[in-house]
């Protein structure tokens, strides 16, 4: 694939690499040694690359942030991380979740249950956010909708693990598990941005979520 | 023209000054503008409580022959009680009549999850539109309760469903009809010991309007809530009746 050359500055490196089949090492690369307008490289390149790159960059971002979320220890690194908010994450494991418990065969109304679990996560997260804003947290709200959606993942995980056990108990001490681990990563970003005495109010919205979210999860 | 333009700038800037202080002068709502309802900051004086004050109101809610609930709150109503008591509502229904649909099929059984919209419906209607309406009579009869202060009131009031729905688990329906008579006692004489104060100032005639309005408000959302959420166990009753109806009849 061939890209056309837009300035006259720092050509020669990118024109003996965009003749190529474009590969994300090179193409990072590529930014990396061209410091002088590199936001200006950024935009053109990302205009112009192939879906695949796009995709695999996005899907590569989505995995940092989950390890991030998901391994709850509270560093500057991890919060800073977050602070790169998006709303891909959330969106998968939200379609992942209904189209599970939609598509497990255990009940009839399939369609009504993916809509009332994407419309429970997307208000649910929404109202949860709002509450803790109220409270007067100092919560950028898409960035609390944003670790909410990502911390929907454990539960995510025990839905299709009850897709292939049937025996109860089993299934209820793993969506159990699931619904702690959830529980505790996002109490643990939530925590540090709720004023001492509010703690409790705002962390109980939190923590009927995922109840909610893992009893969905058992039952279906 | 440019001298023109000139002037008239100048006088712009004499003028703005005056508006600015118009502005100042005006006081806080005039200054958002009929939208002001619509934003966060409108609605955080409402959240001003802490984890104490909650549990302390909800135990107010259970000890209906202290009027202390007014008392506490009449400075400080919360908006945090009615939102999140009727979302744990929500949780609690969902829950417990899946538990109880557990009782009545064996393997391989359905649950119907379809009346979580239904459910959430209601509940935020009548917790929010009967405080509205409510609120909106007694102004009318000139009763001096802010429109804030019902909704908290009602909200709280709507605590007591809450042991009321977890022991709605037992299928014994003379309890239930027991477990209902409590409740509704319950929440009526707790909203009309927090108004008596307010309402001892009116006449007569108007202090029973309000007095009736509760009552019969009351009344329907626990006739509501015992019907509607029995109902769907009941269904399965009904199927069990029936088909054990069926196999007696060719039989006979």
């Amino acid at each position: 694939m061939e890209f056309e050359v837009q300035d006259n500055q720092a050509n020669n490196s990118i024109q003996g690499v965009i003749n190529l089949q474009p590969q994300v090492n090179q193409v990072q690369a590529q930014q990396q040694e061209i410091p002088i307008k590199q936001t200006d490289l950024q935009v053109s390149s990302t205009l112009e690359e192939s879906v695949a790159v796009t995709l695999l960059r996005d899907l590569r971002q989505i995995g940092v942030k989950l390890r991030c979320v998901l391994v709850p220890t509270m560093s500057s690194n991890n919060a800073k991380e977050l602070r790169n908010w998006d709303l891909w994450g959330p969106l998968v494991f939200c379609l992942m979740l209904a189209l599970t418990l939609s598509m497990s065969g255990n009940n009839d109304d399939g369609p009504g249950i993916f809509a009332t679990i994407f419309v429970l996560i997307w208000v649910g997260s929404f109202v949860v956010t709002l509450n803790a804003q109220l409270l007067g947290g100092k919560v950028s709200f898409f960035q609390s909708v944003c670790v909410l959606g990502y911390c929907v993942f454990p539960i995510n995980l025990g839905a299709l693990f009850t897709l292939f056990f049937s025996f109860f108990y089993l299934k209820m001490f793993l969506v159990i598990g699931c619904f702690l681990w959830s529980t505790y990563s996002a109490v643990g970003f939530m925590k540090l941005l709720i004023p001492e005495q509010k703690r409790i109010l705002a962390l109980y919205p939190v923590i009927l979520f995922y109840l909610f979210l893992s009893w969905f999860a058992l039952i279906v | 023209m440019e001298i023109g333009v000139q002037k008239q700038t100048q006088e712009e800037k004499q003028v703005q000054p005056e508006q600015f202080n118009k502005l100042d002068d005006s006081g806080d709502k005039k200054s958002t503008g009929y939208c002001g309802f619509l934003t966060v900051e409108y609605y955080t004086p409402y959240f001003n409580v802490t984890e104490t004050d909650v549990i302390q109101r909800i135990q107010a809610t259970f000890l209906p022959f202290r009027p202390d609930f007014l008392n506490i709150t009449k400075d400080n109503p919360d908006l945090w009680g009615p939102i999140w008591i009727n979302a744990t509502l929500i949780f609690l229904i969902t829950a417990i009549a899946n538990l109880r649909q557990i009782d009545q099929e064996k393997e391989n059984q359905q649950f119907d999850v379809g009346y979580v919209p239904q459910a959430t419906a209601l509940l935020y209607i009548i917790a929010f539109g009967t405080p509205a309406i409510l609120a909106i009579v007694m102004k009318i009869l000139g009763v001096d309760l802010s429109f804030f202060q019902t909704i908290c009131l009602y909200g709280y009031s709507m605590s007591t469903l809450l042991p009321i729905t977890i022991l709605c688990y037992f299928q014994n329906e003379l309890f239930l009809w027991l477990i209902i008579v409590y409740g509704v006692g319950n929440s009526i004489l707790f909203l009309i010991f927090n108004l008596k104060e307010e309402l001892d100032k009116l006449q007569i005639q108007k202090k029973y309007i309000i007095i009736g309005i509760v009552v019969i408000m009351q009344l329907s959302l626990y006739l509501f809530y015992k019907l509607v959420f029995f109902s769907y166990v009941s269904e399965g009753k009904v199927e069990a009746k029936v088909a054990s109806s069926d196999s007696k009849i060719p039989g006979n």
